[in-house]
This record gives C-alpha cells, structure tokens and sequence, in this order.
C-alpha cells in the first residue's frame, strides 16, 4: 500500500472552496484524535496482556480470569495516571 | 478491528479532491493501525511462543501462535471498549479528563 508524492501531486488543491478547506480541517482534527486513541489502545493492550495473560496460551478465548483482568487493568492504569496528574497538580501550586 | 488496509484506491483518480484526501488520511490511519498491531503481536508472541528458537518453528510453536494471535486481538477489542467507555463517561461527567 504505497500512498507515494506522486498520487499527491495529481491533485489540484487550488481547485478546493474554502468551505472544503474548512471541513478537511475538521477532518483531520478528528482523524488526528481518533489516531491518538487507537495509539492509546495499543499501548494499554501492551500493558495489559503482559500483566493478565501469564499462563500456557492454549486457546485464542480470553478465559473468565484474563477478561475481567483486562478490564480492570484498563481502568486502574487510568485512575493511576489520575492519580499522577493531581500530585503534579499539587506540586505545581 | 475494521479495515487492516481496505481496497478502493482505483476511484482516486476521478474524485474531487477534497474526498481524495480525506480517503488518503484514511488509509494512512488504517495501514498504522494495522503496522502496530502486527509488530506487537509478534512481539508478544514469539516472547510467549518460541522461548528456544530451534532450527525450525515447530508445529507446537505454530499452533501457539495462532491461539497467542487470536488472544492478543480479543485483548485489543476488550481494552478498546473498556477504554472508549471510560473516556467517553469522562467527558460526560465533565471530569478533567487525562485523556492517557
């Protein structure tokens, strides 16, 4: 999948209204958000497949344990990271 | 996991070029995605399912790997869920919201 300069070049942006300029914009804010989330997933599956999937991987199923496990890990990461934004919070006054 | 690459390229040439771009950010986006979950799943993987590497991937570590895949992508649809909820109930209660 190669989105190379030259498929680029072909296209005439001149050619866009300025309603259409302020729609890609918008576009790529919520492009750029929706990055940043999955970019987020990624690191927190990381995380988190390394602390609750410990035992023999013999079925592709998360088991009753890993599921809830992940989830928990999911939300505790995010109160800890809470946690650290306060403590920052309290240092900076 | 929607769309690890996707086809429709060929419709490039004759669009306006405000959905042209738009569908190149797309694709760009989809085909990171999908470079990331592939290089941590194999980093997992291997980790988990070839702790020796011998001269060859035998059929044991094979069949590990393709339990370890399927797991690891259930694993990424759970912490995905688990997440967007989350900061979705955030920004709801108006909670100075992190945003990790």
């Amino acid at each position: 999948m190669d989105l190379g300069p030259s498929t680029a070049q072909q296209l005439d942006l001149s050619k866009l209204t300025d309603r259409d300029k302020a729609e890609l914009q918008q576009f790529v804010v919520n492009e750029s958000q929706k990055s940043r989330i999955q970019q987020s997933i990624h690191s927190l599956t990381d995380i988190c497949f390394r602390k609750c999937i410990t035992s023999k991987i013999s079925s592709g199923k998360l088991d009753r344990y890993e599921e809830p496990c992940m989830q928990n890990c999911v939300d505790r990461f995010m109160d800890a990271n809470y946690v650290v934004l306060k403590e920052l919070e309290k240092m900076r006054s | 996991m929607d769309s690890l690459g996707g086809s429709g390229m060929s419709a490039y040439a004759n669009g306006d070029p405000k959905t042209t771009v738009m569908r190149q950010i797309q694709q760009e986006a989809a085909v990171q995605n999908a470079r990331m979950l592939v290089e941590k799943l194999n980093e997992h993987c291997f980790e988990r399912c070839v702790p020796k590497p011998g001269s060859s991937l035998s059929k044991g570590e094979e069949t590990c790997f393709t339990a370890c895949m399927e797991k690891y992508m259930t694993a990424w649809n759970v912490v995905s869920r688990q997440y967007v909820s989350r900061i979705q109930k955030e920004a709801q209660s108006g909670q100075p919201n992190a945003m990790f």
